[in-house]
């Protein structure tokens, strides 16, 4: 995937009617007896994007489903880009792409043909549609394949390829979900990078991934779901702000404990067998917080190796509400 | 957010209706042409009904008569009974398949309309099943060459098998976007066109205990120069008088249950087609060939057994004036039609998205 991306005439900036986003409230919608969502709250703002994190089964999936329109939510209201899903599937379904978890391609159809298909499904004359085709596949780096039957993709290629697809109607608002799955290290940086650019360009983006520390670097905001319902929506300037988990590597542990006693910090202590050295595990309320402490324990001579947070601000978040859960 | 309803510029994307039948069309004749089977198949199936047809003109071919009808019959009976085998297969997994591909859904988030998908769906496999009609062209010309093919059956018969072909097509596709498993989809279609083949038939022989009638027969006299010696006789509806000793004799009454028959695809093509007018003074069989045999078939069972029967009540049967026989062949297609076209309907319903209920253990993506 080229990290260059034109904008904003280019490939992922056309479109500038972002206004509207996502907003869906009291979301159910069952399945015979099992509840997959039973209370969700979900609002995307446009020219962000927004994470859905939640374990497995705790109805990402469904509720992407009723965003794109492909569901109709047992009760509860959804608008997207100021239109109803349900009663206006088709004035949705403009201006949205959705990226399924599932990967589907025709087998013995190109990268290519499956992407000009794609644009004839949303009115695109044959020229239109062969360029953006074309650019689409630059812009994933398919280029090479573009002309391969899909049946031979690897998982991340075909991944790429859905990215492509997703993106062909220039949509305003994205729906992703798990795009990283099956991505290489290089892949991961250039989506999101993509993605930041998508958002920075005005558009809607929902991202649903397992993947935390990689929502931390591209999510603006993050909706936590579990069992159905949301438990928390925040912005990362918000978990920013949240006591976070830090840990202190040192080489000599003794220094740091008294260190740490002498201020009055709680900690736990961890030290290797042989060795002096060592490290705790603490919590600090704030950055600045975190920032004095590295000075004091540098200024007091501990050999400090390592000071860093234990978790990343998402999973900072996952993991207490885990933890009130049980 | 209290952004303004629907703040669109005018270039909101539309699709024709006719566009996205014709794309759903493509996509699926591409992904045929591609698969080696499907030539495979044209192939064998060429040199199976160039056998049978070369065959035919062979040993009908001998006293040189009929042989260029028997073996343009030969083909559309061969072409009928292979694509009511091929078509349900073409056509059942067009849409479970892609249901199973994860394709359905990416296809349903488009602009394209559930009918636009069914209709461009059912176009391919018709398409794809007129294949096996289209490969028999030169052994269709061939019969030609023999000079004795009753032409104006020919577009009829060609016509009306093109037409069962997109029938049971469309109960493929309709069965498929029904079912949510391909191996379901197709047992069902076969099973559906099962009934249509053999079902009216085994329906119109179970149906013969009803009809049995009782009826006052007697015997026939014969004038001295129609009889041959042996206990056989020179046929001439002029020339015997009934007796009038009456005794009982069952019958079955055909002219009530032929219509079982009607929905059979093979009766259809057959019974929708003109047949030649017996030659006056000639009413030896006027056809060769398995349609014509079948149209034969039909007609004479329509008509009722008792027709067939010489003398009734001491009268002879020419004498009580026969019903026209109607043709069966509207009353079959209005059925089949009935029945594909529900099956669409409903098939429509269930793509309808966003979907409402769905059956259990199925996921959209
Ligand atoms: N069509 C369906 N029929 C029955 N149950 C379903 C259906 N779709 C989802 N479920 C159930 O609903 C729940 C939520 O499923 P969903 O796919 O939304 O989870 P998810 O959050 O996307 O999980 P994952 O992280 O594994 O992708 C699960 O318990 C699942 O088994
Ligand atoms: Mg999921």
């Amino acid at each position: 995937m080229k990290s260059e991306v034109p904008s904003p005439a280019g490939p992922l900036g056309r479109n500038q009617h972002g206004q509207g986003g996502i907003s869906a409230t009291g979301l159910a919608r069952s399945f015979g007896r099992v509840h997959a969502v039973e209370n969700i709250d979900f609002r995307a703002a446009p020219g962000e994007v927004t994470a859905l994190i939640g374990p497995n089964g705790s109805g990402k999936t469904t509720l992407l489903l009723m965003l794109a329109s492909l569901l109709r939510p047992d009760s509860g209201s959804i608008t997207v880009a100021g239109m109803d899903p349900v009663a206006n599937s088709s004035g949705v379904r403009a201006v949205l792409g959705w990226m399924p978890d599932t990967l589907g391609v025709w087998e013995s159809l190109t990268g290519r043909e499956i992407l000009t298909t794609m644009a004839a499904l949303y009115g695109m004359d044959k020229k239109s549609a062969a360029q953006r085709a074309a650019e689409l596949l630059k812009l994933v780096s398919l280029g090479d394949l573009a002309d391969t039957p899909a049946r031979v993709f690897s998982r991340g290629q075909a991944q790429r390829l859905s990215l492509a697809r997703a993106l062909i109607n220039d949509p305003s608002v994205l729906l992703l979900d798990e795009p990283a799955s099956g991505l290489d290290p290089g892949a991961r940086v250039q989506l999101r990078t993509m993605v930041r650019q998508l958002a920075d360009s005005g558009k809607t983006v929902v991202i649903s991934s397992h993947v935390l520390a990689e929502l931390d670097e591209m999510a603006d905001a993050a909706v936590f779901i579990s069992k159905g319902r949301t438990v928390r929506s925040q912005t990362l300037a918000e978990a920013g702000e949240q006591t976070r988990g830090y840990t202190i590597g040192t080489l000599d542990i003794t220094a740091l404990r008294e260190t740490l006693q002498a201020r009055g910090i709680e900690a736990s202590y961890v030290q290797d067998f042989d060795s002096a050295r060592g490290s705790a595990k603490t919590r600090l309320a704030t950055e600045a917080e975190a920032a004095a402490l590295l000075a004091a324990l540098v200024a007091a001579g501990v050999p400090v190796t390592a000071f860093a947070p234990s978790s990343g601000l998402l999973e900072e978040t996952y993991l207490s509400l885990e933890e009130g859960a049980s | 957010m209290s952004a303004p309803v629907m703040q669109h510029p005018s270039s909101t994307p539309t699709l024709g209706y006719a566009a996205g039948i014709g794309t759903i069309f493509t996509l699926e004749i591409r992904q045929r042409v591609r698969s080696s089977g499907w030539y495979i198949m044209l192939g064998i199936w060429f040199v199976v009904i160039a056998a049978v047809v070369g065959l035919a003109a062979l040993s009908v071919g001998v006293d040189g008569f009929g042989a260029g009808q028997m073996m343009f019959e030969l083909v559309v009976a061969f072409v009928l009974l292979f694509g009511m085998l091929i078509a349900p297969a073409l056509s059942s997994n067009s849409i479970t398949g892609d249901r199973a591909n994860g394709t359905l859904a990416i296809l349903q988030n488009t602009l394209l309309t559930p009918w636009q998908l069914l209709i461009g769906k059912w176009l391919a496999a018709w398409v794809a099943s007129l294949g096996f009609l289209v490969v028999t062209i030169p052994l269709i010309a061939w019969a030609m060459t023999y000079g004795d093919v009753y032409l104006p059956g020919v577009p009829v018969l060609v016509g009306m098998l093109a037409l069962e072909l997109a029938i049971v097509c469309a109960i493929g596709v309709g069965v498929s976007a029904l079912a949510n498993k391909t191996l379901f989809a197709v047992l069902i279609s076969y099973l559906l066109v099962a009934l249509l083949g053999l079902g009216t038939l085994i329906g119109f022989g179970l149906s013969m205990k009803l009809v049995q009638v009782e009826v006052k027969a007697s015997e026939q006299f014969w004038s001295e120069q129609n009889l041959n010696g042996d206990s056989s006789v020179a046929w001439d509806d002029n020339a015997y008088s009934c007796g009038t000793a009456l005794y009982p004799q069952t019958i079955f009454a055909t002219e009530r249950n032929t219509w079982l028959l009607a929905a059979n695809p093979f009766v259809i093509v057959a019974d929708a087609a003109p047949r030649p007018l017996p030659k006056p003074g000639d009413d030896s069989f006027t056809t060769v060939g398995p349609m014509g045999a079948i149209s034969q078939g039909v007609r004479l069972s329509q008509a009722g057994q008792l027709a067939s029967t010489p003398c009734i009540n001491g009268i002879k049967n020419t004498e009580v004036k026969p019903e026209e026989a109607t043709p069966l062949w509207p009353l079959g297609l209005g059925l089949q039609l009935l029945l594909a076209g529900s099956l669409l309907v409903a098939g429509r319903r269930k793509l309808h998205t966003p979907a409402g209920k769905m059956a259990s253990g199925t996921r959209i993506a």
